[in-house]
């Protein structure tokens, strides 16, 4: 009798274990979400333009922390940030994108679409498209362009204003509490993108239709903002230019008969010196596209407008061309 | 000291269902005690002579008397219950339970009759005729496994272990060679003796009859042919 | 009581064979239709639960059931593509949260699914391990894709050519694990799940290559045209994105017109989902739009009904069983005579040789019904992720 029981015994222990296994199941799941309740009070937005990160400085004030991770001495128009920036970009309350192809590495990243901003997306007509960009064709899909649409809108202040604009309400619709403060944040803020607008519109009157050259073809939106006499060139302020583009440029001196060169940055002496001999003073524009020791968007606008004002008044005696 | 009758069979006729043959015993008595050896040819009614004491077949009138009863007027239950209580069979067969041990063939009359309780006792009295019969290596191996020496033997356990009035053994050493033959006879004999049980064999076996108190020849109970 | 069930034991034992194929039996018998229930019920809930998280579904005009199954199970062919200029209308529409899928092409036997960070959200997904993709070239592995690949993160993942013979180039691309999941028991435990842009990148819609204008690309330039440069097929393209190369990955055409496999649309409220199901009711709209809930209850009840048919077919099965066992016995019984006579003889009744019998019935069927019940507790607790991994196999 005895020695067969333990068979049972396993039998009735067997059921009894499967029976356990089948109530042990659905562990606690944590509800999702939860961590974001714990986070700072205040908007974490970032940026992919400094201007961008300015405004939304202003209009947000203490309610917001803007961030624009590029290291310095970089060209925002060339960073590609690492995947683990691009993490703390996805981390953000809100992302300010320029629009319009800025920042082409927004197109390799994976961001939350219902975060992105778009601040030039209230005016596609007035954006401008870019010279120069490469195209190639390769394999069935025939050509296609590298090429995109004019970056640096906010030298512009009126497009300016219309990017803070959007930032503004972006800004209302994640916090709506904090409306009122965004909102005297905007008209702080457009009262001095206005009085910018103006010292434009006065020195562009003085420069009357004054032949210009820019060092480089950022200043689209400004250009035709203040309807300047203006050509591009793609020079930089850290290199001299070669004999080639030195022959070049007195070629086109000769159909367009400048007085006046502006800069990104400070150019180096030597080219500044042969401009000077060709009757061409240098001036710095600042484009402001990213943060600087040198001051914040509005004063580095503002020395951009002190700038400008210097060519009506101080129109340089003609000199002749050699 | 008066010689106590242990089996009375009288005025007993039993018929076959088939072929008329019958037997007809007038009167067989078997003392408490004695040791009886049942001869005769095959078919001669020897099985059914044994099957009458122990009430297993009834005869067509008589009166079978074992222990003091009238076992043919008994119920069938009553009848069983006589025999478990009364009798051990030994069989021709030896009619072990091929997937029981030895042990628990042994023990099987406990293990069917709700009357009989399987305790300590009987298992320690089981053991003892094992060792007495020379199986108690092989208690816990399945009957089938044995040789027919120890099937025997261990049928002869199972007929003592409720410590029969009456052993009734059909043919037990029918299958068995010279020695084993002795030996199972020796066993039937001392326990009949150790318990004063009377030992009724029947046999074909003409070397043991000597060692029998009593030889019946079954022939003398045939009735003639057609006459009945 | 314990005399009766221990001799019908012990003959159960000792034909310890022809006891378990007689438990074996019984036990099927019994657990076939219970199992089946188990299982078709389980399976459904689980498609049901993950039909009814879905709100909405865009695709493809076509079969509604293989828009479904594709874009919820990552099942059945690749529906036809819609726009994404389609998921850019159902945004602007502001009714819903539209979330792509581009789900064409497989890691293996793992599907490889384009989505947006969205989808993680929506479906509630825990990282286990690492971070959320960040660039094209990255990939965030389900727990299973991850268990059965034998990667984890900082490891890479190669995508599987679509067929052996593929003469559209739709080369393999090998992409760097950066997060994987935490098990969620939904089909998204299978996947790869990847930025939808990287699975532009598998397709060749986007494409990294060395710099044509750089001087040591002139091998591959075939002819310029001012700024049209056009290569020929040296054209040194790259099968992994790497912090090196990424910049170089631009994608060609007007990006309205990349395709996806669906678009789950979540949306804002009950009225919104109807306007936007309205806004898909017009002949003229190439895509529609299905809910996933009632695509796949209409699913289940035609695996209702097939169920009821098996069931009622192993039904007979069942008879045909126990008139097998019963006849099995019944021989047994023949063979048994001897020995049930041997009972009698020493004196059991025949009561209890009947009721030894009958406990030995007993005891065959309760084994049989003990053993089913273990096996439905098992089919119960593995059985549909068994029927999962054979599905996908």
């Amino acid at each position: 009798m005895t020695r067969r029981v333990p068979i049972l015994a396993a039998a009735i222990g067997l059921i009894g274990l499967a029976l356990a296994l089948a109530c042990g199941t659905g562990e606690a799941e944590k509800p999702p979400g939860a961590e974001a309740e714990l986070r700072d009070e205040r908007l974490l937005v970032f940026a992919v333009a400094y201007p961008l990160q300015y405004f939304a400085e202003r209009i947000g004030g203490d309610a917001v922390v803007v961030r624009f991770p590029i290291p310095a001495g970089i060209d925002p128009a060339q960073w590609s940030p690492s995947a683990e920036i691009v993490a703390e970009y996805q981390a953000a309350d809100l992302v300010l994108l320029n629009g319009g192809g800025y920042a082409q590495w927004l197109k390799r990243a994976s961001l939350p679409r219902r975060r992105l901003v778009d601040t030039s997306a209230g005016f596609p007509e007035r954006r401008l498209r870019e010279s120069g960009g490469v195209e190639h064709a390769h394999g069935p899909e025939g050509e296609h362009a590298h090429a995109g649409v004019a970056p640096m809108t906010w030298i512009d202040p009126e497009l300016a204003i219309a990017q803070a604009r959007a930032i503004t309400d972006a800004l209302i619709a994640v916090r709506p509490s904090a409306a009122e403060r965004f909102e005297s944040g905007f008209a702080a803020l457009e009262r001095d993108l206005r009085a910018l607008e103006h010292s434009f519109a006065v020195a562009a009157q003085e420069l009357g239709g004054a032949p210009l050259f820019f060092s480089h073809p950022v200043y689209p939106y400004f250009i035709r903002r203040y309807g300047l006499n203006a050509r591009s060139l793609h020079w930089e302020p850290h290199e001299v230019p070669t004999e080639a583009m030195w022959t070049d440029f007195r070629a086109a001196l000769v159909e367009h008969p400048a007085r006046w060169m502006l800069w990104e940055a400070p150019p180096e002496a030597a080219s500044e010196a042969l401009l000077e001999s060709l009757g061409v003073r240098s001036r710095v524009f600042d484009p402001c596209a990213q943060p600087s020791e040198s001051g914040d968007y509005l004063e580095r606008m503002r020395r951009n407008v002190e700038e400008f004002e210097t060519l009506g008044v101080n129109q340089p005696a003609v000199s002749g061309v050699q | 000291m008066p010689v106590e009758t242990m089996v009375q069979l009288s005025e007993i006729e039993f018929r076959y269902p088939v072929g008329g043959f019958a037997l007809r015993i007038p009167l067989l008595e078997v003392a408490r005690g004695e040791s009886v050896a049942v001869i005769g040819p095959s078919g001669s009614g020897k099985t059914t002579l044994l099957q009458l004491i122990a009430g297993i077949s009834l005869p067509a009138s008589g009166t079978v008397t074992t222990n003091g009863t009238a076992v043919n007027l008994l119920d069938d239950a009553a009848r069983r219950e006589f025999r478990i209580q009364n009798l051990g069979l030994v069989f021709q067969e030896f009619e072990l339970l091929e997937y029981l041990s030895v042990l628990d063939n042994v023990l099987l009359p406990y293990r069917i009759h709700p009357r009989l309780t399987l305790d300590s006792g009987v298992r320690a009295r089981a053991l003892a005729l094992a060792e007495c019969v020379g199986v108690s290596s092989k208690l816990d191996r399945k009957a089938r496994k044995l040789s027919q020496g120890e099937k025997q033997r261990a049928a002869v356990c199972r007929a003592l272990i409720a410590e029969p009035r009456l052993l009734l053994a059909d043919e037990p050493t029918g299958n068995l060679d010279p020695d084993n033959k002795q030996r199972v006879l020796d066993i039937l004999f001392e326990q009949a003796s150790d318990s004063h049980s009377t030992l009724i064999v029947v046999t074909h076996d003409r070397d043991l009859l000597d060692r029998f108190e009593r030889v019946i020849d079954v022939k003398e109970f045939h009735a003639d042919r057609g006459k009945s | 009581m314990t005399d009766i069930l221990f001799l019908a034991w012990r003959y159960l034992a000792h034909y310890r064979v022809k006891t378990a194929i007689l438990v074996t039996s019984i036990a099927l018998i019994v657990f076939l239709p219970v199992g089946l229930n188990v299982l078709v019920g389980q399976s459904a809930e689980q498609l049901t639960a993950r039909a009814e998280a879905t709100p909405l579904l865009v695709g493809a005009k076509g079969s509604p059931l293989e828009l479904v199954l594709s874009s919820l199970y990552f099942e059945s062919d690749v529906p036809d593509d819609i726009p994404w200029a389609e998921l850019e209308a159902i945004a602007d529409s502001g009714l819903a949260q539209p979330i792509p899928l581009d789900a064409r092409f497989r890691a293996r036997a793992h599907p490889i699914v384009g989505t947006s960070l969205e989808y993680f959200d929506f479906r509630g997904l825990r990282l286990a391990e690492g971070r959320r993709m960040a660039v094209v070239g990255e990939c965030m592995l389900g727990a299973r894709a991850a268990a059965d690949l034998a990667v984890g993160v900082g490891d890479a993942v190669l995508s599987s050519p679509e067929s052996l013979f593929d003469l559209a180039g739709v080369y393999p691309l090998r992409m760097r694990v950066v997060g994987v999941f935490a098990a969620s028991h939904t089909p998204d435990d299978r996947v790869v799940f990847v930025d939808v842009k990287t699975s532009w990148i598998i397709q060749g819609l986007g494409h990294g290559h060395q710099d044509l204008a750089a001087a040591g690309a002139a091998a591959a330039v075939l002819k310029q045209e001012g700024n049209l440069i056009t290569a020929n097929a040296s054209v040194v393209q790259y099968n992994e994105i790497t912090p090196e190369n990424i910049d170089s990955f631009h994608f060609h055409g007007d990006l309205g017109e990349y395709p996806l496999t669906g678009v789950i649309a979540v949306p804002r409220d009950e009225k919104s989902g109807v306007l936007l199901m309205g806004r898909f009711e017009r002949p003229e709209v190439a895509a529609q739009i299905v809910r996933p809930a009632t695509v796949m209850t209409e699913l289940l009840d035609t695996v209702f009904t097939v169920r009821a048919y098996v069931v009622a077919a192993i039904g007979f099965a069942g008879v045909g069983t126990l008139a097998t066992a019963a006849l099995v016995f019944l021989l047994s019984l023949r063979l048994r005579e001897r020995e049930i006579e041997t009972i009698v003889k020493i004196g059991g009744s025949p009561m209890r040789v009947a009721a030894i019998l009958v406990s030995e019935i007993v005891v065959v069927l309760v084994l049989g019904a003990a053993f089913a019940g273990v096996l439905a507790v098992l089919a119960s607790r593995y059985g549909s992720e068994a029927i999962r991994l054979w599905i996908t196999s």
